[in-house]
């Protein structure tokens, strides 16, 4: 869900100047800034490299570099799809495969109307319920290809009666 | 302290890598990551000895192994070439058309083989480029991303406000991967274009504005200085030496 | 069946992430709901959430004590009938009782049934148990008595006894633990640094983060002994973001270990001050590598540097670190309190103690599991994890993730220990346990793992970012059926390359899953090479499914779960698969109760 940056700026300003101004909270800012804003908007990396006296261009390399990122804002609905090796050999493949045949979006991607995004995520540590996917913070155990077409219908996306958007 | 290289004894201060240690004692050992201004960074891999040690024998990068006790080193044995081939085969199919590494291709008599190429890339990743901006000072370009989406950029890739546009970075670039342009009185890297200046004296292009200004500001010169390039500097100073000889006289 | 009566009753329910995946936490707002004290029940009640019990596959679990009951697949549903008979009157409830599938005899306990018995628990002692979020209920059951213990003791004995017990890195690499605190103890550089690495990023493994959500003093404690005994005064906790949980109990365990005096200043009335600081990690597996871990502390992106200085020397900020696993770290308080020998006498010569493993893959029982160091994998698959799913073939076991290797039929009999594996062309890693069967590619699986590398090698050193993507791109053409003669020896040789001159132990391991696949697959890469097939029906582009009309009994099962309708025949008839519509991906074979869907 894309949020209107020029309305939370104070917040953005609170959340990182919350801690010292030092390399080693870099991380610790960019998380919580990515949970109020679902992404790293660039306004914030700024203020991150304003505060901490580090370059910007090496704040855009941490940003790049650890996956927890996005520098693009993601969809209302954000599929991660575990493609841990449990998951991958009970078939999540198949699972992404069946998300962009019925959504049309690719890992890293998000829906035209901003409803879903789709990433892969290599393990949610919950390897005994294989294969599974989660929606924001909801965790669906041992989904199959049939399943997984239920799980988008309850969070409002269109899906032909042939796995086919 | 003293160590054996290939056989013969040498001369070692503690702490310093193999590599320098082979470097003052003039045995060669390949590198590409490597610059003396920096010391050893170990991404190329090039530069892998076989190292033996209380009977064990093992295989590390001689650019960042510091020497602390009595070691002995091989630089050049069957494992050493087939590794360092391997290498300048990997980077071969990276970046084929790179001159250097087309040399290093034929010079290690690397075979072909069925593995695709890259025409449009030329960059090895070997970070000489971003240290070189880091010490200069201006940080304008990083590594991003990781894995084999690894690359060098500027933050979003568009223009840094960072970048002076000085050209350190093209000119230690081994493999000529970064495109600086000069058209004119422009200069264009690293998706910025920079106007250049003319040498008072000479009236040569030399630098670019940006470039002036934070050599300016790094020295504490004031703006009345004059904008000179290097040879017109070097001889202006030369004829303020003689002035002042002169007027001692 | 009538119980026992008891006055008190604890109920202990799972709340492990497998176990709230389905639906656990639901069944412990209605327990909470429906035993508030003025609902007019007898029995004193005490409702818990606990650690994950590791038997995921039963989940939700909730166990009753003291009656000893364990309740599987327990819905929300359930609770008024459990409270009403068990709680109540200590009525077995008997649908909700663990059923064995062989013998369809029901158990009433846990503590009976094989997935348990088999089991020794030391790192997992406590979870499922206890409360992670109550710090008394780790004190009543002997938590921080290790650390009264080692107050008392000298810091040389403290490591001497860590030596002694012959325990090694739980992590990975299996260094002696011990060594490393020796080696940090001597330096004379100061401040130390203690790091517990909980950046669990195998996929497919997932006991550290059971330890960190179920039992994470244990982990506090065994740092702060370590603290004591090479003299540090400053520990981080790093832990993967993802983990919400994990990072929510270590938090309050944090604040409760402050409050009660066994972290800050004058720590058990001695002059020792530590304190422990939660880092969370950006996301990235290559920070479970130390020298990788240590830069992402300092704010840096995770590139690891050549480790011909240990960071026990040169560490955190330059400065003596030592970094432990979170299972290793659970390991430690025991060893402190029970001595050395009596856990050097559990395990191998050479590996001592226990191992956790997350079993999972296509084994019914599926879960985490600790059992001594020597057990076979025959006994952990079998005998414990009950064997394979729907009675299909057993292929391979994967071990230590993408660093490790498959493990053919043939070896099943292996102990596994580090030697062991390590002889095999696997390695112990992290404790994954990965079951596969003759629905598993094994060229597919080297490929998933080199691709999992490729993106998370940190592309720092040429061996493994340039490496890692050839290996990938033969892969890659092998499974689409591209694959051409020779592509063996050269992924043997970039192999051998990658091993020799990779930076760190991520480059150097990673061509093990290539390697051992190679070693003990070879015909399954050759039909993919030489006859364009795959085996095992994975590689879309090589496989075609069939249903097999002398087997079909026309149950209509995969024509109702197939997603693009591409079976169709009559109830009762042979059912036919539509190759144009088919997709591939295997509902039907992976479904079908007579196997009579196959593989061309």
């Amino acid at each position: 869900m894309a949020v209107d940056i020029n309305q939370i700026q104070e917040k953005i300003h609170v959340i990182i100047y919350a801690y010292p101004g030092e390399k080693r909270y870099i991380l610790a800012m960019m998380q919580d800034l990515q949970k109020i804003c679902n992404y790293l908007p660039r306004e914030g990396l700024e203020l991150i490299a304003e505060h901490t006296g580090v370059a910007f261009s090496e704040i855009y390399s941490l940003a790049t570099f650890y996956k927890a990122f996005s520098l693009v804002p993601r969809g209302k609905y954000n599929i991660k799809v575990c493609d841990g090796t449990a998951c991958h050999i009970k078939g999540s493949a198949v699972i992404i495969d069946q998300v962009f045949n019925s959504l049309g979006i690719k890992p890293g991607e998000t829906t035209e109307d901003g409803l879903f995004s789709l990433e892969t995520v290599n393990c949610l540590g919950a390897c005994a319920i294989a294969p599974v996917l989660m929606v924001n913070e909801k965790i669906y155990p041992k989904v199959s290809s049939s399943g997984l077409l239920d799980i988008i219908k309850a969070y409002g996306g269109h899906v032909h009666e042939d796995g086919k958007s | 302290m003293q160590i054996i290289i290939d056989g013969k004894k040498i001369d070692a201060v503690y702490g310093d890598t193999i590599l320098e240690t082979c470097r003052k004692a003039d045995i060669y050992i390949p590198t590409l990551c490597y610059h003396e201004a920096f010391g050893g960074q170990g991404r190329c891999r090039l530069c892998m000895v076989e190292l033996e040690k209380e009977g064990q024998k093992k295989m590390v990068a001689a650019c960042t192994y510091p020497i602390t006790e009595k070691i002995e080193v091989r630089t050049s044995t069957p494992l050493i070439k087939k590794t360092r081939r391997n290498i300048i085969m990997l980077l071969y199919k990276r970046a084929p058309n790179s001159l250097l590494l087309q040399k290093l291709f034929r010079e290690y008599e690397c075979q072909d083989n069925s593995l695709k190429e890259d025409p449009a890339e030329r960059c090895i990743l070997c970070n000489l480029c971003v240290q070189a901006c880091q010490e200069i000072g201006s940080n304008a370009i990083s590594l991003i991303m990781r894995g084999t989406d690894k690359r060098v950029a500027s933050p979003y890739d568009e223009a840094s406000e960072a970048c002076t546009g000085c050209g350190a970075c093209a000119l230690i670039c081994p493999t000529a991967a970064i495109e600086m342009v000069e058209e004119g009185n422009k200069r264009s890297i690293w998706n910025k274009t920079f106007e250049l200046l003319a040498c008072e004296r000479c009236g040569k292009l030399y630098t670019t504005k940006e470039q002036w200004e934070f050599t300016a500001k790094k020295n504490n010169a004031c703006a009345s200085d004059r904008q000179l390039c290097e040879s017109c500097r070097k001889k202006a100073v030369a004829e303020k030496i003689k002035a002042y000889q002169a007027a001692e006289h | 069946m009538k119980m026992e009566n008891h006055k008190f009753r604890k109920i202990l329910v799972c709340c492990g992430t497998g176990c709230l995946a389905n639906g656990s936490m639901d069944v412990f707002q209605a327990l909470k709901e429906n035993l508030d004290p003025d609902s007019g029940i007898e029995v004193e009640t005490y409702v818990k959430a606990t650690g994950c019990n590791g038997w995921c596959e039963q989940g939700p679990l909730v166990k009753i004590m003291p009656d000893d009951i364990t309740y599987c697949h327990v819905k929300a549903s359930d609770v008024k009938e459990v409270i009403e008979k068990t709680i109540k009157n200590g009525e077995l409830i008997k649908r909700l009782l663990y059923r064995d599938p062989q013998s369809k005899k029901r158990f009433k306990s846990h503590h009976e049934i094989d997935f348990y018995k088999k089991q020794h628990k030391i790192a997992l002692r406590h979870i499922g148990e206890i409360d992670p979020a109550s710090i008394s209920d780790y004190l009543s059951c002997g938590g921080y008595q290790a650390l009264q213990k080692a107050v008392g003791m000298q810091a040389a004995e403290i490591v001497s006894q860590i030596i002694d017990s012959g325990l090694r890195g739980r992590g990975g690499a299996g260094f002696p633990t011990g060594l490393k605190w020796q080696s940090c103890a001597r330096q004379e550089n100061s401040p130390k640094y203690v790091i517990c690495n909980g950046d669990e990023g195998d996929p497919g493994a997932f006991m550290d983060r059971s330890i960190m959500e179920g039992d994470p003093h244990t982990v506090i404690e065994g740092m702060i002994i370590c603290a004591l005994a090479i003299g540090a005064e400053k520990g981080f906790i790093y832990v993967r973001d993802e983990y919400a949980l994990a990072i929510q109990n270590l938090k309050q365990a944090l604040a409760d270990a402050r409050s009660f005096g066994y972290l800050g200043d004058d720590i058990m009335g001695r002059d020792f001050f530590f304190d422990i600081e939660i880092v969370r990690g950006g996301g990235a597996f290559v920070c479970g590598e130390e020298t990788a871990l240590i830069a992402s502390i300092e704010g840096n992106i995770g590139e690891p540097r050549d480790k011909y200085v240990f960071p026990t020397e040169k560490g955190l900020w330059g400065k003596p670190t030592v970094i432990n696993n979170v299972e290793t770290w659970a390991n430690i308080p025991v060893i402190i309190l029970e001595g050395a020998e009596n856990f050097a006498s559990i395990g191998t010569d050479h590996s001592k103690g226990t191992k956790v493993f997350s079993l999972v893959g296509k084994v019914m029982n599926t879960g985490l599991v600790e059992v001594p160091m020597g057990t076979t994998l025959r006994e952990i698959i079998y005998d414990i994890g009950g064997g394979i799913l729907k009675g299909r073939q057993f292929k391979a076991v994967q071990t230590g993730g993408p660093s490790g290797g498959c493990i053919p039929a043939e070896l099943l009999d292996l102990p596994v220990d580090f030697e062991s594996l390590a002889a095999a062309g696997s390695m112990m890693g992290s404790g994954g346990l990965i079951v596969m069967d003759d629905r598993t590619c094994m060229v597919e699986v080297a490929r998933y793992y080199l691709n999992f590398l490729a993106g998370e090698s940190c592309g720092k050193c040429v061996p493994c970012r340039e490496g890692i993507r050839r290996m990938l791109e033969i892969l890659t053409r092998i499974c689409e059926g591209q694959g051409k003669e020779g592509d063996l020896e050269l992924l043997e040789e970039l192999g051998e390359t990658l091993q020799i001159a990779s930076l760190c132990a991520l480059g150097k391991t990673a061509p093990n899953p290539v390697l051992s696949t190679i070693r003990y697959f070879r015909d399954e890469y050759l039909a993919h090479i030489r006859e364009h097939r795959c085996p095992a029906g994975v590689c879309r582009k090589l496989t075609e499914f069939y249903i097999d009309p002398e087997l079909c009994n026309g149950c209509g099962l995969c024509k109702k779960n197939c997603p693009v309708n591409a079976i169709s025949g009559e109830k009762k008839e042979p059912h036919v698969i539509s190759q144009e519509l088919c997709i591939r991906c295997g509902d039907c074979i992976n479904n079908c109760p007579f196997l009579a869907v196959k593989v061309k």
